[in-house]
């Protein structure tokens, strides 16, 4: 059972949406996210960095023949906190308005 | 309405929103992670370049069609597998579990079992061409079976994704 935590740090929008990606993977290449998010790479590191300093995020550099290839990974406090916010998250819509509790729960994605 | 609850329906509604933001980009890395359509063709015709070559039995071409075919099956499943042309990798043993692990694993039993069946049964009547055959059989259930076993995979994620099922009771 997940105890409901909002979290302030993950909860600002493109860090939702970063912290978001990488709950579903294992690792993810700096060049996804910010493909997928649109973000230009000083924007999206600004956010990698805030997460890693809250040890939420792990950041690995590699060089994938002389190209180098930096990939980012939710660390196990980063998958804890989401899973508590998404928990908070939940519990918010639920208390406020029963009837949208379901909203942004089920296996469609299309919607926001 | 009272202001009180114009205030809890607002605050509801941007949280319903944060949560189809994170249902939004989960969906997009298992949708990334997914086989494309152009692997299970690759793969089919691969397979058929194998049949083809074991029925006409010249030890060069033989060697030179199967290793040729079996690279390319090799790779492009390696790369699905790691995920290196994407950019990102599934956290396939939280979102899969076990049983889309079996669904997987009884797909590709499904094709061989019928490509070696439809061989050898092939080859019992005197069939001509009865790897080519049997290799197009194959073929034709990854073009049409891996798509499904995709939605059906991509649908197990969803339910599986962060939050939404506690691991190990979805289905």
């Amino acid at each position: 059972m997940t105890t409901p935590r909002f979290d302030e740090l993950i909860h600002a929008p493109t860090r939702l949406s970063i912290v978001s990606l990488l709950a579903a993977s294992d690792w993810a290449e700096f060049r996804f996210i910010r493909d997928e998010l649109e973000l230009s790479d000083s924007a999206l590191s600004k956010q990698l960095s805030a997460l890693e300093a809250a040890g939420y995020v792990e950041i690995r550099k590699a060089f994938a023949g002389k190209r180098p290839r930096t990939s980012a990974r939710l660390t196990r406090a980063g998958h804890r906190a989401f899973e508590q916010h998404v928990a908070a998250l939940r519990e918010i819509v639920a208390r406020s308005s029963p009837q949208l509790a379901d909203f942004g729960a089920g296996p469609s994605p299309g919607i926001g | 309405m009272s202001e009180a609850q114009h205030r809890d329906n607002q605050l509801a509604g941007s949280t319903a929103g944060a949560l189809a933001e994170i249902a939004r980009r989960q969906g997009a890395v298992i949708d990334a992670a997914l086989v494309p359509p152009w692997y299970w063709w690759a793969v089919a015709a691969a397979m058929i370049v194998i049949g083809a070559v074991a029925d006409y039995r010249h030890p060069v071409v033989l060697a030179i069609g199967i290793t040729a075919a079996v690279a390319v099956i090799a790779v492009l499943t390696v790369m699905m597998i790691a995920g290196s042309y994407r950019g990102v990798r599934v956290r396939s043993s939280a979102l899969l579990g076990g049983y889309g692990a079996g669904l997987i694993v009884g797909f590709v039993w499904l094709v061989v079992g019928l490509t070696l069946g439809c061989g050898f049964g092939l080859r019992a009547i005197g069939a001509p061409a009865p790897a080519t055959i049997a290799t197009a059989a194959g073929g034709v259930a990854l073009v049409i079976g891996g798509p499904v076993l995709m939605g059906r995979l991509r649908r197990l994620m969803m339910a599986r994704r962060a939050g939404d099922v506690p691991a190990g009771t979805a289905r």
